[in-house]
């Protein structure tokens, strides 16, 4: 379980990126943040695994205060997946994806065997281990940012608008292949994205931001498209568009 | 052209390289002053450039610094120093190490930062949120990446340096510069030029073994990220390679 415990943001320059946001995200579950660029999702996705920490307020995973816990173990405790992959470009694929197990010290075969496992998992060959970042596809690279996220065999996964730098077919298939993992793993999933068809298909909740995180409304895809809260959600789901009525 | 060949006779004669004062104890000499003064200036200018690279501060200071040291006379201050400090006469190799480094600094910690700073950001922030801590950070991930920059410093400075290092032959040391010192007076132009000829060799040959080492520390990663692939993806664009590798996985 995350919970949001009404934190707060303010970057040194005066801009507030977060304003008293409180979210619980059950644990096996998806909750998606939904928003334009520059409503502090982000932001708030980062506070989890410490990458920023809020001004006041507090982040729990479980009963832990995540300001409590160094930052270093907790990051290798959480699955963090960014949009580019964010994949060291001198490690090949398979040192890449077993990043957190040679960092906690296993020997090199057993980062081997872990890496294989995983590249299975994420339906790729185990014949790319040996290739680095730059010779895979966008596509793969991404998959290959979840095999890595996965290695520690982490409770949580953050996902930073991980399939928004794929064209639109990859992403389609990406998403979908997530939902079948998930189907297996369950974990808690914190998901950022700025694209709708996607929160929708992905989340379990979704929380549609305002500027400063504000939450325009919290609520299952359905909830939200049958009963948008107000005319900001309407127009940023876009409810009158064909698709979304198809899908109703 | 009679200086030349009488120079080229001096080098190819093997009766000048026996000897505590040939060309072979010339050559050690000349390369012990240099690699002195590189080690010392890489010990200084690398840890520091990452410091400023990793995080971005004190970066104005050492773009002034550098700047100024490049601009530093040698010979004025390899005097100054021999002078001024008490034993730099007796222990001449000290002054001249630091005259050497001083030279040597400038390049090697303007490539060690800005090999840092070039990395793609996202590649550093990936790494801080998998978990490495902040030291890994810099062993494991800018250290390899900017390492090809890094040499590339260590090139420039590394000939400047060699053909500097003449000058510690003013404090009474040997090297190469012995040569070009000692015929002067003389006026045996012959010698200094063989003594010119002898610099540029060596630093054309350093300059040569470093930049092998710069290939070595480009790792297969790198080079396959920046097009510099030797392997059958040479010369092929980026799409095409990603197709091809991905004949082998799964289709994204």
């Amino acid at each position: 379980m995350i919970r949001f415990d009404h934190v707060h943001k303010q970057f040194p320059d005066g801009t507030t990126a977060v304003d008293d946001f409180s979210l619980v995200v059950p644990s096996h579950e998806v909750a998606v943040l939904l928003g334009s660029s520059g409503c502090g999702k982000t932001t708030l996705m980062r506070m989890v695994n410490r990458m920023v920490d809020p001004t006041s307020g507090s982040v729990w995973i479980d009963d832990d205060n995540v300001a409590d816990l160094d930052p270093v173990p907790l990051r290798r405790r959480i699955g963090y997946v960014m949009q580019n992959a964010g994949l060291l470009p001198h490690r090949t694929i398979a040192d890449n994806i077993a990043t957190v197990p040679l960092l906690e010290g296993v020997d090199k075969k057993t980062a081997r065997q872990k890496a294989d496992e995983l590249l299975q998992l994420v339906g790729m060959s185990t014949s790319t281990a040996d290739r680095y970042p730059s010779q895979l596809s966008g596509g793969q690279r991404q998959r290959v940012g979840v095999a890595r996220a996965l290695a520690a065999d982490p409770n949580i996964l953050l996902m930073d608008e991980p399939f928004g730098a794929v064209d639109p077919l990859v992403r389609r298939d990406l998403q979908s292949w997530l939902l079948e993992i998930q189907a297996h793993l369950a974990k808690t999933i914190l998901f950022v994205t700025h694209d709708v068809d996607e929160a929708f298909l992905l989340g379990d909740q979704v929380l549609v931001l305002r500027e400063g995180a504000e939450i325009a409304q919290q609520g299952t895809p359905d909830e939200i498209l049958d009963h948008p809260a107000d005319d900001f959600v309407r127009t940023f789901v876009g409810i009158d568009l064909p698709s979304r009525r198809r899908r109703r | 052209m009679r200086f030349f060949l009488a120079a080229l006779e001096f080098i190819a004669d093997p009766a000048n390289w026996a000897g505590p004062t040939g060309i072979g104890a010339r050559l050690l000499e000349h390369l012990l002053y240099s690699g002195l003064a590189l080690v010392l200036a890489a010990l200084i200018a690398i840890p520091l450039g990452l410091y400023v690279g990793h995080t971005g501060r004190g970066r104005e200071l050492a773009v002034g610094v550098s700047g100024a040291l490049r601009a530093m006379p040698s010979l004025g201050l390899l005097t100054f120093l021999a002078v001024s400090m008490g034993f730099g006469l007796r222990l001449s190799i000290i002054p001249s190490t630091i005259v050497l480094a001083i030279l040597a600094i400038p390049p090697l910690l303007a490539n060690t930062y800005a090999g840092v700073e070039a990395i793609d950001e996202t590649v550093v922030d990936g790494a801080r949120s998998t978990g490495f801590s902040e030291g890994q950070i810099v062993g494991q991930v800018e250290l390899p990446l900017a390492a090809p920059m890094i040499v590339g410093g260590l090139r420039s400075a590394t000939l400047q340096v060699i053909a500097t290092a003449t000058v510690s032959a003013y404090l009474g040391l040997g090297g190469f510069g012995r040569y070009i010192l000692d015929g002067l007076p003389i006026r045996n132009y012959a010698l200094m030029l063989a003594g010119s000829l002898l610099v540029m060799a060596l630093a054309l040959v350093a300059d040569g073994l470093l930049a092998l080492l710069q290939r070595a520390v480009t790792t297969r990663g790198v080079r396959a990220a920046t097009g510099q692939s030797l392997g059958p993806d040479r010369g092929r664009p980026r799409e095409q390679r990603a197709t091809s590798a991905s004949t082998t996985g799964a289709q994204p």
